[in-house]
């Protein structure tokens, strides 16, 4: 359904036409499917402004008529007083012809479909409070207006209209089209507007509407564990207080120890974690990582000290949370690593062993999305996953591409980046390569993303990494394909969010491919995108295993003690043939990756010999470790024009009985925190970027940057683009094109 | 005779003709060692070739030798492709010091498992390598047979929704043959799995469902898997759980680890059936002494697509194709 042109408003007041100046103002940003058009139109009646507003390309145009200093005002209020889900920028402001009366939304222009995707956004205050009060939404769990509801999860191409959506399946009864054609309604050109005569409906069982939302409570409260259709996919619930439950779904979902989010009423959230957060409250809804309460039941989060909540994300989940009025277990009903689930055939078939039963909807989700899981670092959030809410996320760039690119990303924590012009979009999360619904899901988004941004790319980039699922899948395509390697797109992402800036890029991470053919990831990076050299690195450990080191923390604890010359503890190494094969080499690796010595570190201190879940040695170093205390820099050695950084004092260290642990873990953090610092020192850096997955670790990375701030050097944490592997195509597209400039 | 083989045991004089005489000749039913080439007689049918070197290090390993092996290795190839294996050729490389002993012992090992398959050895030719210029003893050898008439087995046959057959249990060959190589002692009853599989290929080969045949060697089932979803441009799956690993092989797998899926075998059989023949084949195969543990352990799937593997927890694993040196991938 296109905009109607629609006229409306009063004549320019008591202005003769001789003293009226026009503007053609052209507005970018996120500036489509928020109310924008309803509000310039609402604007300019209020200040008397003749004209029209129209979306054309992703940009809104207006062209606006009255005096000059009306236009002024105009203008600025444009800006300024925006709705919350808008987020302008005024692009261009040009002298313009405009001679008739009045205001008027006109329509689309067709053709043109370089459109942004808008993501989906947690209910509105106002929808929030329709929902509560009688009248025919009241307790509807599909309210939204053009400020809330579902965007990214029910597109199926752009321009953002309904007929585009999964809604066009429900024809609007007369009083929701009233409301969708009235540009002084809050609901003018709300695509997926919905009301119960006309929208979609739950259904648990054989029960409908409010009944099944009944029973999914009363399922609930008796400690069953149910699956629930939400904004992107299905999620299990069950009741967080119940510890059978909970045990009940962590054996059947094959997920002993990783931690579950919980979804929270928002009268509750004091209840479960030491302080709230603005970044809960955010429209976006992200999965919060927050100190928990002591005295939470252990299985939740167990080791750990924080905990993943998030509250309602739809008008559902609020009744869901409200209704249940205690914390729910929220955990994406898919295995870890896979896509969602988010069809009802197809829930009911995959999780009929996990749940107990299922709260469905008739509204059809397009476009899988995961929740978003974000952490508080250096004070603002940092994004871990990227999904429903936050994703696509849309980036300008330093430069100007000669070729649209698509860019692959890593072989874990798959997200794709699709770059044109000056701006790049980065799906949302994909999951892990090595599992086949993954594999087809990226598969998908790669065709998808230039589908409907109606880009084609002319250039494939992937990681250097000739073994990753997405190198391999590029060499599938009929496209010239361009290689990135794995760290230079770390420390690319990190600079290119500032701007493509000098400056010395932490690389830390698990294991990538560097470019003399060794597995780096703990590298410190000098230089800027398209020109990096190793500056310093932390001494080479050898692994061995392959992939099963990084299950593992086992093996990278023994090696550290061989290299040390150290008798690994008893019960470490769970068989001689180990010794014998790291010795002679055989399926080793030689690596500096800071990942792994976290790893060690965890499996040293007896933390965990084998880890249940990606990082979960690491994750539980830092939940240990006390306050960092001031630690020596690691010796450093210069070997060839590279400061080589020696960890091995740390293996006696860890192995000290007569320290406590959290002492040990908080020095190991400390020591190379200092490292750190003394690298930076060393080759003079004024500025200093973290990349990496390494720096998901909130002490360490804090530690780092306070340190490095404090001996007056600039740093930076990436803030849109994640550290970990996620941020690694939006890399590989700068890497990409600062090459080209550079040429 | 002496005790190590010397520049002059390839000189083509005494020393020659005495190793020949007293080593090969016995050991491979006296061919005619004197003819420039042998006359064969073949039946009827299409005649069938095959070649293939063996250069494994050790040279003796748990359950096998390289004679022995040699001789698997010509005779499964000609057996997988249907064909009744009849004759095979011979050349030796030996490394100037091997031990006339171990040279003995490893002949009489290929002459023994040809003698087992039906086959004859009917030409040959030795060389030895200056010290340092080989890696003990090679054999080539190249297999001759008349394929059975109207035999199937065939890539292009292959239909979505068919069935994969594993014979016996994977990985052994590679697992036995590593511990042999690095000196890493005996482990369990890790032994390779190198036999001659004509008994397992003629039992399908009545089978009109039979589509195809190949012997898992270097790269392993995944290997064989990748080879029929290249051809046929169809995803398979495998189902781990169905796969027959031995406890003894995936435990060294999991210690140093390897995938057994990728390790070689060489008695072993991977086939493709039509669905409705699945059974009759597994039945067959199990009622041989090399088919016990045969196992149904995939599908061919309907559309194009990855090696998936279902995992016994209903997970998925994409098999990736071999890597000369397959690098860790998890960041
Ligand atoms: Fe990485
Ligand atoms: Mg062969
Ligand atoms: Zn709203
Ligand atoms: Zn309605």
């Amino acid at each position: 359904m296109r905009a109607p042109a629609i006229s409306g408003g009063r004549e320019a007041r008591g202005q003769r036409p001789d003293a009226l100046a026009c503007e053609r103002i052209v507005l970018g940003g996120v500036v489509q499917g928020v109310g924008f058009r309803p509000f310039v139109y609402r604007l300019a009646q209020q200040l008397g402004v003749a004209g029209w507003v129209r979306n054309n390309a992703g940009v809104v145009e207006i062209c606006a008529a009255a005096a000059p200093e009306t236009l002024n005002d105009f203008r600025a209020a444009l800006l300024a007083e925006a709705p919350p889900a808008a987020r302008p920028e005024l692009h261009a402001v040009s002298p313009g012809a405009f001679t008739g009366t009045g205001f008027t939304i006109l329509d689309s222009t067709a053709g043109e479909t370089v459109q942004g995707l808008p993501p989906d956004l947690a209910p509105c205050p106002d929808c929030l409070a329709e929902m509560k009060a009688p009248g025919r939404r009241h307790r509807y769990p599909f309210i939204n207006c053009t400020q809330c509801g579902p965007r990214y999860s029910i597109i199926r191409a752009l321009p953002y209209d309904r007929a585009n959506t999964t809604m066009a399946e429900f024809p609007l009864c007369p009083a929701c089209a009233a409301e969708y054609a009235n540009p002084a309604d809050r609901r003018f050109h709300a695509e997926p507007v919905a009301c119960p005569d006309c929208g979609p409906r739950l259904r648990f069982g054989a029960q409908e509407g409010e009944a099944a939302l009944a029973a999914c409570l009363m399922a609930l409260r008796a400690g069953q564990i149910v699956a629930v259709k939400g904004v992107g996919g299905y999620h299990l619930f069950c009741d967080a207080a119940d510890e059978a439950a909970v045990a009940r779904l962590r054996t059947r979902k094959h997920r002993p120890e990783k931690p579950l989010a919980l979804l929270l009423p928002e009268a509750r959230v004091m209840d479960y974690v030491v302080a709230d957060a603005p970044a809960l409250h955010l429209p976006s809804r992200p999965i919060l990582l927050l100190e928990k309460r002591p005295g939470l039941p252990e299985v939740l989060a167990p080791g750990l000290t924080e905990l993943g909540v998030m509250l309602p994300d739809s008008p559902l989940h609020h009744l869901l949370a409200e209704g249940f009025g205690a914390a729910l277990v929220a955990t994406s009903a898919n295995r870890s690593g896979e896509p969602m689930v988010t069809d009802e055939a197809q829930a009911e078939a995959e999780l009929a062993g996990i749940a107990d039963g299922f709260l469905h909807h008739n509204r059809r989700i397009e476009r899988a999305v995961d929740d978003s899981v974000v952490r508080i670092i250096d004070g603002a959030p940092h994004i871990l996953r990227a999904g429903r809410g936050l994703s696509p996320i849309e980036m300008q760039l330093p430069f100007t591409l000669g070729r649209p690119v698509l860019a692959l990303g890593g072989h874990m924590k798959s997200a794709i980046a699709l770059a044109w012009g000056n701006k790049a979009v980065i799906s949302p999360h994909l999951g892990e390569l090595d599992n086949a619904p993954a594999h087809a899901a990226f598969a998908r988004m790669a065709a998808d993303l230039q589908a409907l941004y109606g880009v084609r790319a002319e250039v494939l980039i992937t990681d250097a990494h000739e073994g990753y699922a997405s190198t391999r899948w590029a060499r599938t395509q009929d496209l010239p394909v361009e290689t990135v390697w794995h760290h230079h797109a770390h420390a690319s992402a990190v600079a290119g969010e500032h701007g493509g800036a000098e400056m010395l890029a932490f690389t830390w991470d698990g294991v990538g491919l560097g470019s003399d053919g060794a597995l780096w990831g703990g590298e410190a990076l000098l230089g800027r995108p398209g020109a990096w050299r190793v500056a310093a690195r932390l001494k080479r450990l050898r692994l061995q295993g392959g992939d099963a080191v990084s299950r593992a923390p086992w093996r990278s604890g023994a090696a550290m003690c061989w290299h040390t010359g150290i008798t690994p503890p008893e019960g470490l190494v769970p068989d001689p043939l180990l010794h014998t094969a790291w010795t002679r080499g055989l399926n080793c690796h030689e690596s500096s990756a800071a990942g792994r010595l976290f790893d060690g570190a965890a499996a040293l201190l007896g933390l965990r010999h084998t880890a249940s879940y990606e990082g979960q040695g690491p994750a539980l170093l830092e939940a240990l470790a006390g306050p960092l205390p001031n630690a020596a820099p690691l010796p450093l050695h210069e070997v060839g024009g590279v400061w080589e950084a020696d960890w091995s004092p740390l293996v006696p260290m860890l192995l000290d009985d007569t320290l406590p642990n959290p002492e040990r873990a908080a020095r190991f953090h400390a020591a190379l925190v200092a490292t750190g610092v003394e690298i930076a020192r060393l080759v003079g850096a004024k500025t200093v970027g973290l990349a990496g997955g390494v720096f998901q670790n909130r002490k360490l990375a804090e530690a780092l940057l306070a340190r490095l701030r404090a001996a007056r050097i600039t740093a930076h944490l990436g803030r849109k683009i994640p550290c970990n592997d996620a941020g690694l195509s939006f890399g590989q597209v700068i890497e990409f094109g600062a090459r080209q400039w550079m040429r | 005779m002496d005790e190590m083989i010397t520049l002059a045991h390839g000189n083509g004089g005494r020393r020659m003709r005495a190793l020949i005489e007293e080593i090969f000749a016995p050991a491979l039913g006296r061919p005619d060692t004197q003819a420039d080439a042998a006359a064969i007689a073949l039946p009827e049918g299409e005649i069938m070739v095959t070649t293939d070197g063996f250069t494994v290090q050790p040279a003796r390993f748990p359950g096998g030798n390289i004679g022995a092996l040699s001789v698997h290795g010509v005779v499964n190839d000609l057996a997988v492709s249907g064909a009744t294996p009849l004759y095979l050729t011979l050349a030796a490389l030996i490394e100037e010091g091997t031990s006339v002993a171990l040279l003995r012992e490893l002949v009489a090992s290929l002459g023994e498992a040809a003698h087992e398959a039906g086959v004859r050895v009917v030409a040959g030719d030795t060389k030895v390598l200056p010290r340092g210029q080989g890696g003990g003893v090679y054999f080539t050898l190249t297999g001759i047979g008349v394929r059975t008439p109207g035999c199937p087995p065939g890539l292009s046959a292959i239909r979505p929704g068919d069935r994969l057959l594993v014979s016996g249990p994977v990985g052994d060959h590679g697992i036995a043959v590593m511990l042999a190589r690095e000196d890493f002692g005996l482990r369990g009853d890790v032994r390779s799995d190198a036999a001659c599989v004509l008994p397992l290929t003629r039992a399908l080969l009545p089978l009109r469902g039979l589509r195809f045949m190949r012997d898992p060697t270097r790269g392993g089932l995944a290997t064989v898997a990748h080879e029929i979803a290249l051809a046929t441009g169809l995803g398979i799956e495998l189902e781990e759980a169905n796969i027959p690993v031995r406890e003894s092989t995936q435990a060294v797998c999991a210690i140093l680890g390897y995938d057994p899926l990728y390790l070689a075998c060489e008695g072993r059989v991977v086939a493709v059936l039509a669905p409705e023949e699945a059974d009759a084949a597994l039945t067959a195969w199990q009622a041989l002494p090399g088919g016990a543990e045969a196992a149904i352990i995939g599908c061919i799937g309907a559309t194009p697509g990855p090696v998936v593997l279902r995992t016994p927890i209903g997970g998925s694993r994409v098999l990736p194709e071999l890597e000369e040196d397959a690098l860790p991938r998890i960041c």
